[in-house]
This record gives C-alpha cells, sequence and structure tokens, in this order.
C-alpha cells in the first residue's frame, strides 16, 4: 500500500536517510524499530511531506506523495502521529478534535466521529473542554491519535507513541493500535519498545544510521541475533 | 481632577490607534513568531498612495481610506513574499534584519515618489463636541469605535471561524499544523494580508486626524505597535488593546504633567516595568512555554 523506494533526506550535508526502501502491506500493522537518531522521526517527517527528500520516492497505491505538501498528503489518505504528540496546547480536546478534520466537509459526519472518538477514548470526552496542553502525557498521546484519525486516514503513521509513558499506558496505547487496526487502519508504528510491538505488529523493520538492515516477521525478529542482544535482550536485562 | 481625567479622555482615542497597530502587529507575530519591523512602513506606503490619490485625484477621504489600506495590504505582502516567506523555520532574526533593510528601502521609495518632507492628508471629520467639561472630537472617537469593532472581529474570526482555526493552530504548533491538512503558506499570507489592512485602516485614521503625512510615519507606527504589543503581550489580542490604551493614557498623563521631553521616557519606563512586572506582558503566556511546544521544525 505505502511503499518507499531509495528515500534519502538530509539535514544541510548530513545524510538522516541513506537510501531507505520499504513496504506497508494493506490492513497490517508494520513496525519500524531502530536505536535514536537512526533517522525513524526523519522517515516518517518525509512521507508526511514536511521535510522533503533529496532522492527516492514515497508511493500510496501507486500514486506519488513525494514533492506534495502536508496538507495535500493529508488528503491522499495518510496522517502523521507526531512525535512527542504535538497537540495544539492552547485549544480544547474538542477543537484539536476538529482541527484534525480540517480538509473534511460536512458538519454533520464530523460531528459524528467526533463522538466515535468520544466513544473510543472515553478520557477525552471526560476532557472534551479542557485545553490540550494541560493534558497527562498519555491523554495527549490519546488526543494526537484521534486527532489523526479525524481525517479518516487510509494509512495512520505512528511515531514513537509510547515515548516517555507510564507502562499502564503504555499498554493501553497498544490495545488502542490493536483495536485500530482490526478495525481496518493500515497502521505504520515507529517504536523503541520492541517487546510491545512483538504482541502486536505483523511485520517488522530494523533501522540503523540511517539504513534499513532487517525485514521480517514477529518470529524471524525473534530469532535474529543481532536484534535479540540489541532490542530484546537489553530489555530484558533493563526492565 | 478634569485635567487628569481629560487627559485620560485624549489617552484612550490616542491609544486606540496604538491598539490598532499592535493588533495588526501581534497578528503576525502570533501566527509566524517573527518581528516586523517594516510594519509601519508599509503602511506609510499605503499612506502616501492615498495622499497620491488625495493630490492627483481628488479623492475624497473614503477614496483615500480604500487607497491606503490597498496600499498597506500591497506593501505588507510585497514585505511578507521578500523577507518572510524565503527564510526557513528557526531564521527568525535574519527575517527580522531582513525587515529592516525593506523599511529604508520603502521608506527611501516614497521619498523620491513624494520629496517634500510633508503633504497633506484628507481630515476624517473635524467635528469637536463638549461633554460636560470635557472635549470630544469626533474623527477620535471614529479611531476608538474601530479599535473596538476591529479587535472585536478579529477576535470572532479566530475562535469563529474555520480560517480562525487555521491560524490558532498555527500559532500552536506549525508542525502540527502542517499535519492535519492545514495550508500553513496560505493561511500565513492572508493572515498577512489581514493584519496589513487593519494596519492601514489605523495608518488612516491617525493621519486623517493629524491632517498631514510625513515619511517618519512609518517608524512611528512601527515603534508604537511594538510598544503597546509588548505590552500587552506577544500574540495576544486583548493585550493589543489593552497595551495600546494604556500607552496612550500614560503618555497623555506625562505630557501633561511632566511635559513633552519626558512623554516619550515615560512610555518606555511603562514598558520597562511591565516587562520586569510581567516578562509576557500584561496578556501573554511567559515566554518560556513557547520552548516547551517543540517548535523546532
Ligand atoms: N532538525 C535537525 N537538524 C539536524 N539534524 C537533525 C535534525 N533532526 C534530526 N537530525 C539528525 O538526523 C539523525 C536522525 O534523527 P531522527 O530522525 O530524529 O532519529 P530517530 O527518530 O530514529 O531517533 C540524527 O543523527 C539526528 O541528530
Ligand atoms: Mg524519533
Amino acid at each position: 500500500m505505502l511503499d518507499v523506494a531509495d528515500l534519502v533526506t538530509a539535514y544541510g550535508k548530513i545524510e538522516a536517510l541513506k537510501g531507505v526502501s520499504l513496504r506497508v502491506e494493506s490492513g497490517r500493522i508494520t513496525c519500524l524499530l531502530g536505536p535514536n537518531g537512526a533517522g525513524k522521526t526523519t522517515l516518517m517527517m518525509t512521507i508526511a511531506g514536511i521535510l522533503q527528500p533529496r532522492r527516492g520516492t514515497v508511493r500510496l497505491d501507486g500514486q506519488e506523495l513525494t514533492g506534495l505538501t502536508p496538507a495535500r498528503i493529508v488528503a491522499q489518505g495518510v496522517a502523521l502521529v507526531p512525535e512527542n504528540r504535538l497537540v495544539f496546547p492552547q485549544m480544547s480536546v474538542h477543537e484539536n478534535l476538529l482541527a484534525g478534520a480540517y480538509q473534511r466537509r460536512g458538519r454533520g459526519e464530523i460531528a459524528s466521529d467526533v463522538e466515535r472518538m468520544y466513544a473510543r477514548f472515553p478520557r477525552l470526552q471526560e476532557r472534551r473542554a479542557q485545553l490540550a496542553g494541560t493534558l497527562s502525557g498519555g491523554e495527549q498521546q490519546m488526543l494526537a491519535v484521534a486527532r489523526a484519525l479525524m481525517s479518516r486516514p487510509r494509512v495512520l503513521l505512528m511515531d514513537e507513541p509510547s515515548l516517555g509513558l507510564a507502562p499502564l499506558v503504555v499498554a493501553e496505547i497498544f490495545r488502542i493500535v490493536g483495536e485500530l487496526n482490526r478495525d481496518g487502519t493500515t497502521i505504520f508504528l515507529v517504536e523503541q519498545n520492541a517487546h510491545m510491538a512483538l504482541q502486536v505488529a505483523h511485520h517488522f523493520y530494523l533501522m540503523e544510521q540511517g539504513r534499513v538492515t532487517f525485514s521480517g516477521t514477529p518470529g524471524e525478529l525473534a530469532e535474529d541475533e543481532v536484534v535479540q542482544r540489541a532490542y530484546l535482550g537489553a530489555r530484558r536485562a533493563a526492565g | 481632577m478634569i485635567d487628569f481625567l481629560q487627559n485620560t479622555i485624549d489617552g484612550v482615542m490616542t491609544g486606540a490607534s496604538y491598539a490598532l497597530l499592535a493588533l495588526g502587529f501581534t497578528l503576525i507575530f502570533g501566527v509566524m513568531r517573527r518581528l516586523n519591523l517594516s510594519y509601519g512602513p508599509s503602511i506609510m506606503v499605503g499612506a502616501y498612495l492615498g495622499t497620491l490619490a488625495h493630490l492627483h485625484l481628488a479623492a475624497g477621504p473614503l477614496g483615500v481610506a480604500a487607497v491606503t489600506v490597498a496600499g498597506a495590504v500591497l506593501a505588507g505582502l510585497y514585505v511578507e513574499r521578500l523577507c518572510f516567506a524565503p527564510m526557513a523555520a528557526g531564521a527568525g532574526i535574519a527575517a527580522m534584519v531582513s525587515s529592516f533593510a525593506i523599511w529604508m528601502q520603502l521608506e527611501q521609495a516614497a521619498i523620491l515618489v513624494l520629496p517634500r518632507h510633508t503633504y497633506p492628508f484628507p481630515p476624517l471629520a473635524s467635528a469637536t463636541a463638549w461633554l460636560g467639561p470635557f472635549l470630544l472630537r469626533l474623527d477620535q472617537l471614529i479611531m476608538l469605535a474601530s479599535a473596538l469593532v476591529l479587535a472585536l472581529g478579529v477576535q470572532a474570526l479566530l475562535y469563529g471561524t474555520r480560517f480562525g482555526l487555521a491560524l490558532r493552530a498555527i500559532i500552536g504548533n506549525p508542525t502540527a499544523a502542517h499535519l492535519v491538512g492545514i495550508d500553513v503558506r496560505r493561511a500565513t499570507v492572508l493572515a498577512f494580508a489581514l493584519a496589513s489592512a487593519v494596519g492601514g485602516v489605523a495608518g488612516f485614521l491617525v493621519l486623517a486626524s493629524d491632517a498631514q503625512v510625513t515619511p517618519m510615519f512609518g517608524m512611528w507606527a512601527t515603534m508604537k505597535g511594538l510598544i503597546a504589543m509588548m505590552i500587552g503581550g506577544l500574540g495576544s489580542i486583548p493585550g493589543a488593546l489593552v497595551g495600546g490604551l494604556l500607552l496612550g493614557v500614560v503618555e497623555a498623563q506625562s505630557q501633561w504633567y511632566l511635559g513633552p521631553q519626558l512623554r516619550d521616557l515615560a512610555a518606555y519606563v511603562l514598558l520597562f516595568a511591565c516587562l520586569v512586572w510581567r516578562p509576557g506582558g500584561l496578556f501573554g503566556a511567559a515566554p518560556v512555554r513557547d520552548l516547551a511546544r517543540g517548535r523546532s521544525l
């Protein structure tokens, strides 16, 4: 569904992506693992059109996204839940959701989608009038997810949704990721928490220093010695 | 006591023009997080075009008002195109410096076209009225009403329309605004045009009440708008209104009691006191909050 081919993105002279190719299959959860500084966020921002690649292409169902503005990419059906959530802090929860539907017309449908979000995220309903900047980290993450869903994306990109959250909240986020996927949303997830990701994702990529260094199923990932030592082992030792 | 109240009335009236200038300034700053030093000079360009229409086409006050506002918008868009559109995110200082360069350019251009120091500007309404012991000027009442109506209008636009939602999203987090599908570039240009139009209205009303225009008007407008905005709080609309009125009253009182030489000094003392007491301005968020918003992209 989403095809990334030979993508190179640079900050000045430094190439953060050095020719990345990967594929996100329709209806699945694809997970991108990798250490800090590997280029995961750069990849997400390039797909979303915030960063312009030097080379390479991003295609959605064969249609070229490269070179489109972020707004056009949203219109094509790609929504990104950015790293650090980036909710609109001075807007209410409700307004954040409306902003998520910015490109859509039809107040009735938008209103019923907002209600659907409140049903899925009851915490947001309780806090609908509260300023988003005053929410807890976990609530802001849910708001960021709900806001992205308000554009009715065909692919949902999520950049480290568990970053900085307590274990119980992380489990809740992953439960929602699984649920969204079962309801038909294609998801491309960036994570450092390999253990949690193993429970939900169908396919894994590993990225290191701007390159994809592994691609495989959860089973293959769990068996890969390098991955095990770097991610699963280290996590187990640490936690 | 009568003097004090009359000064206060005069100050509120003058302050209304500062409030209008600050309103446009604060819109640009809120949306872009950048200072546009050419804000006043682009209003001056509009005013000079208005004067030209007055001199050569015998345009009346309304015609001159329309030309002034349209000219300010065009000059504002020119400044945006040259100083703000090409600058990368994070290049706020470069944008500000280049807006200073364009200031000089606009001023010189105005002097080339109309080389005398002063030109007549058509007065709007010179009627005065006594309200008990107080003297009121009709054109200044119009200025005050315009400031209130435009501030309310901008507030309603920001909080009641889809365009306003887009602007507030950009103010909150530009990257996230892109990500929800807002055409940030287009919304920014429109905000710039709107701010310039508000500035054009301010410029017309001030100059109509002075009945003349000089090339110094650009600097005057930038200074007054900037100080009023900083007192009220960068990016705040109620702040622009209150900051402008407060600045006007303090100037009027100090002119009366301390003399004209100390008037500008009093304005700077007011600004300084406000910034020490509340670094973000009266209605502004403390500046540190912006750092926590993740504006790096
Ligand atoms: N705005 C930026 N300017 C310059 N270099 C950057 C910027 N953002 C990220 N980088 C660099 O690009 C590389 C990849 O960063 P990033 O995509 O954020 O990695 P990840 O999300 O995997 O932690 C890192 O070396 C980082 O230092
Ligand atoms: Mg990252």
